[in-house]
């Protein structure tokens, strides 16, 4: 893999990193980049100030000394580049969250050259975390993120960084991922009541919407799909095995959540609504689906139900 | 997150600790020439940061360190004044490193002590540069950088191997790069603007000569300079190292006068001879004008001018190592006299005493030339005077009081009283001051020309044979003009030993190991410390690099080539090492393919094995699938399978 002459040279490639094409990177002669950090540029000026003052004395243990110095703080930057290169960096699945509330990007990293790395930072945004690494060590690196849109987040550049090991150079990598987080609308209640169709036994499903309450109707076992907030963990904490519950409203009402239903909201909060609507009947474990004006999806229930349908939420345009 | 990783705000325990230490092995050579108070500041400054460690309520607070920082500025400043010479600049370096120690709370403070601690590193060598400082401060080089590099990985214990060794390889790295820069980063000649004159701490010779003064360098062993000649050196009686001469005194002191005028166009060059000495004399900084160079110098040395009394002058102080090719003549004679260099010459104070001229007027009047009453006088020493280093103390007439009473003396007294009876009985004279002797190292092949060989001697008018030296010491003691005075024995009376005989048995181990510790410190001192501007030109021409631009254009050269050169050998030495079981696994392989070709991409190591055995059945090849597929897949244990494949033999 090979870069063109204007994407090598371009000044994105040493701060925002380059385009994103594999699910892990190793970090190599090309992905880092070192320049004098702060305290570089201040021992720049300590090793002016010693210069000068050899010369000045004409003192050969001086010049001595300055140039070890000076050619120590090169010399570091072997180190520097050596004690991030050959990583292997992967960003881990994250599940999808709302927007407005704070998830994680959770990013492996992988030690395989059998030595240890220190003090290296790994920044996304505003948020950053440091680690060592001791040889063939995977290390998880959780950071916090709270995405604000909701659609598909793509995580920004993820930095690593390292001033190791004297502070004077400052060795970076920076990081584009393809991974992409979904993130639902911010559910929201407008006050509205759910708006029903196809459905004769709707009063009963809106009580139960609205009220939350259910009639416990017996125990099914457990199948995935079933929404982990109806098992019934008493049962389960007996022993006797995974059950859910079954609530009497279940069978009975099928929903429509109906984009026309709230056709006076904005955009935004029409998602959040029916996001709200949607979260709701899913813990009652209602029927619902969703109607809108690109896609339906037919009533069901279920995790991955709610998932589709969120999904169809986050994504709408 | 990582328990070895503490957070950047606050100080590790042990880094300070080692901090600690640094700054007080930093301050601990110039506890010889600084003055104390600084020395006293600064190790309270150090003590009182150690106190903080374990009664963190002693930190002081910011607004405190403020007025102590501008109190002890203001104490350096009244020390010193405005000037920012070495002594000042030393000074208030270890102030601030102290103070800044103090104030430090966070790892970018920390940064900050440990650059100003480099700076410090390189303050003592402004006073000294022996060899056992500059390992000394290599030493303190070593731990400034694993200080660094505890401060940036925030490692939390002293006890870090690979962290010291890192240190160490980056020392040692650095090395080879420091040595072209060295060499080849151009020197430039002169101080870039005037620093105050330091006179701290160098020996020697002075521009002026007591009776008594020379006695204070006797037993110092100090080496004022190194001579190494080509071809054969002269006798050691013959070693007379001329230095400043003095026309002046004022019956108690002989004063040197700056050179006249026209001294330096009067002086005449001695032709060449075939028997000339030729030397390359390696001076040690001195801080003074003069060379000194064997009696006399045929024409002077570069950066130096004769003068017409022979005076080798430097046209700055000497203030570093310097060498000089020198030529000289024993037999030469200077046979002009002008009449104003006669009646200098002849000068005596006003306040000389009735009894020094009767004495030399009794001379005079009772021989029939200057030789005679030359040869009365040092019989008169001969006969009365002892040679001693602790001579009894003499008065506001030291010339009378030392001729007449005290009687007891050593070179300087001698030389004083001879030139004021020399003057007294009409015979123009002169006091030189230098070095006489020398001790000769077999194992360097130099003579080391110590303090404790300033010698003063007396040069008289002859109307037949110009200057001529008189050394009425000699006559009292020849021992100390034909053997070089003993430092290591008698330093409490005044008895004098010289050094007679080669030592022998275990003081020829002595001798042998202190000529070897004497030759190192002359490369040291020759190849090292007086590398300046003119030895680099010297140095690189040799090589065809004769100015600025072609040190640069070699610097680069030569960083570049080192750059490659330590680039490949880190990369190639730490490549990822592979994985034991693969090396044994493709090691296996390359041995099956021999017999039945190489494994195909797609084969698994069970197929490919199950191919080999169709046509050389084994049972060995299933139960080596077996320990790689273990190895590989199942507990992982990989030495059964690296010992199988050792074992492993195809027969054929």
């Amino acid at each position: 893999m090979s870069l063109s002459i204007s994407q090598r040279l371009s000044i994105k490639r040493f701060t925002r990193g380059e385009p994103p094409k594999h699910s892990s990177i190793r970090l190599n002669h090309r992905r880092i980049f070192i320049l004098p950090s702060k305290g570089g540029l201040a021992l720049g000026l300590v090793i002016l100030l010693m210069l000068i003052a050899s010369i000045n004395y004409n003192n050969s243990m001086g010049f001595v000394f300055t140039f070890l110095l000076a050619a120590a703080a090169q010399a570091s930057t072997f180190y520097s580049y050596k004690n991030l290169s050959g990583l292997v960096i992967s960003m881990s699945k994250t599940p999808p969250l709302f927007s407005g509330t704070s998830g994680h990007i959770n990013v492996l990293i992988k030690e395989s050259s059998q030595r240890q790395r220190w003090a290296i930072s790994i920044k996304h945004q505003n948020n950053s975390d440091d680690f060592n690494l001791q040889p063939s060590q995977n290390q998880v690196i959780s950071l916090p993120i709270t995405p604000t849109k909701r659609g598909w987040y793509t995580p920004d550049t993820i930095t690593l960084y390292s001033q190791f090991p004297f502070g004077f150079f400052r060795a970076w990598s920076p990081l584009k991922f393809n991974a992409r987080i979904l993130v639902y609308p911010t559910p929201a209640d407008t006050g509205l009541s759910a708006p029903l169709k196809n459905s004769k036994e709707s009063n009963a499903a809106i009580a139960s919407l609205d009220s939350g309450t259910d009639d416990f109707a017996g125990l099914k076992p457990y199948q995935t799909g079933h929404s982990y907030r109806h098992i019934n963990w008493k049962a389960f904490a007996a022993e006797k095995g995974l059950y859910t519950n079954e609530f009497s409203a279940d069978q009975s009402a099928t929903i429509w959540f109906d984009w026309a239903a709230c056709a006076h909201l904005s955009l935004e909060a029409k998602l959040s609504q029916l996001c709200f609507w949607v979260l709701a009947a899913e813990k009652n474990g209602l029927t619902y689906g969703l109607r809108l004006p690109t896609v339906t999806i037919e009533p069901s229930t279920g995790l991955n139900h709610q998932h589709c349908c969120l999904k169809a939420l986050a994504v709408y345009e | 997150m990582n328990k070895s990783i503490a957070p950047s705000s606050t100080i590790q325990p042990a880094l300070l600790k080692l901090l600690l230490v640094i700054a007080a092995l930093l301050v601990l050579p110039h506890s010889q020439h600084l003055n104390p108070a600084f020395i006293i500041t600064g190790f309270a400054l150090l003590a009182w940061r150690a106190l903080t460690l374990w009664f963190p309520k002693t930190l002081p607070h910011k607004l405190l360190l403020l007025p102590l920082s501008i109190g002890l500025a203001l104490l350096v400043l009244k020390t010193f004044g405005m000037s920012l010479g070495r002594d000042a600049s030393s000074s208030l370096l270890i102030i601030l490193m102290g103070l800044k120690l103090l104030e430090s709370r966070t790892a970018r403070d920390i940064q900050a002590v440990i650059y100003m601690c480099f700076f410090v590193l390189i303050t003592p060598f402004l006073f000294d540069q022996r060899i056992e400082l500059a390992l000394y401060a290599l030493i303190i080089f070593f731990l400034l950088l694993f200080a660094l590099i505890l401060n940036n990985t925030r490692g939390l214990t002293l006890k870090n191997t690979p962290l010291l060794r890192l240190s160490g390889l980056v020392l040692l790295q650095a090395i080879p790069l420091m040595l072209v820069f060295f060499l080849l980063f151009p020197r430039m000649i002169g101080p870039l603007w005037a620093m105050p004159d330091n006179n701290t701490a160098i020996s020697g010779l002075t521009d002026t000569i007591n009776p008594g003064q020379v006695s204070n360098l006797a037993l110092s062993d100090e080496t004022a300079f190194r001579v190494r000649f080509k071809g054969t050196p002269p006798e050691q009686k013959d070693l007379y190292w001329r230095g400043p001469v003095f026309w002046e005194t004022d019956g108690q002191a002989w004063t040197l006068t700056p050179p006249r005028k026209n001294a330096f166009e009067r002086a005449k060059a001695i032709p060449n001879n075939a028997n000339d000495y030729q030397y390359t004399l390696m001076m040690e900084p001195h801080n003074q004008f003069w060379v000194y160079a064997l009696d006399l110098p045929n024409k002077a040395p570069n950066r130096t001018r004769l003068s017409h009394d022979h005076q080798l002058i430097l046209d700055n102080k000497l203030s570093r190592n310097l060498s000089f090719d020198i030529r000289s003549s024993t037999q030469a004679k200077i046979t002009q006299l002008s009449s104003d260099d006669r009646s200098r010459a002849l000068l005596l104070p006003n306040n000389t005493d009735k009894r020094v001229i009767s004495l030399a007027q009794t001379w005079v009047s009772s021989s029939t030339n200057h030789q005679q009453v030359i040869n009365k006088a040092l019989r008169f020493y001969n006969d009365e005077f002892y040679y001693t280093l602790k001579p009894p103390s003499l008065g506001t007439n030291p010339v009378a009081e030392f001729l007449f009473d005290t009687k007891r003396g050593f070179c300087g007294h001698f030389s004083t009283s001879f030139a004021t009876l020399m003057r007294a009985a009409n015979i123009p004279a002169r006091l030189v001051g230098g070095y006489q002797g020398g001790v000769y190292n077999k194992v360097g092949n130099f003579y080391d020309v110590r303090q404790a060989d300033a010698h003063v001697w007396v040069e008289v008018w002859l109307d037949n044979s110009g200057w001529t030296r008189i050394d009425p010491t000699a006559a009292i003691a020849p021992n100390r003009i034909e053997h070089s005075i003993d430092v290591s024995q008698n330093r409490q009376n005044g008895d004098v030993n010289f050094l007679l005989t080669p030592p022998e048995g275990f003081g020829k181990w002595v001798q042998q190991l202190n000529w070897v510790l004497h030759s190192v410190d002359y490369h040291w001192q020759n190849a090292v410390l007086a590398y300046g501007p003119e030895k680099q030109l010297d140095f690189l021409s040799t090589f065809g690099i004769i100015d600025w631009g072609d040190m640069v254009i070699w610097l680069s050269i030569f960083s570049g080539v080192i750059l490659l050169i330590t680039m490949s050998v880190l990369f190639l030495l730490h490549a990822t090492p592979k994985d034991a079981v693969q090396v044994a696994y493709l090691k296996l392989c390359n041995q099956l393919a021999k017999k039945i070709g190489a494994r195909h991409q797609h084969e698994t190591s069970s197929n490919y094995f199950k191919r080999v055995n169709n046509t050389y059945p084994t049972d060995e090849l299933d139960e080596l699938n077996d320990l790689y597929l273990t190895a590989r897949y199942g507990k992982q244990t990989i030495q059964p399978f690296i010992d199988a494949v050792r074992r492993f033999k195809l027969k054929a």
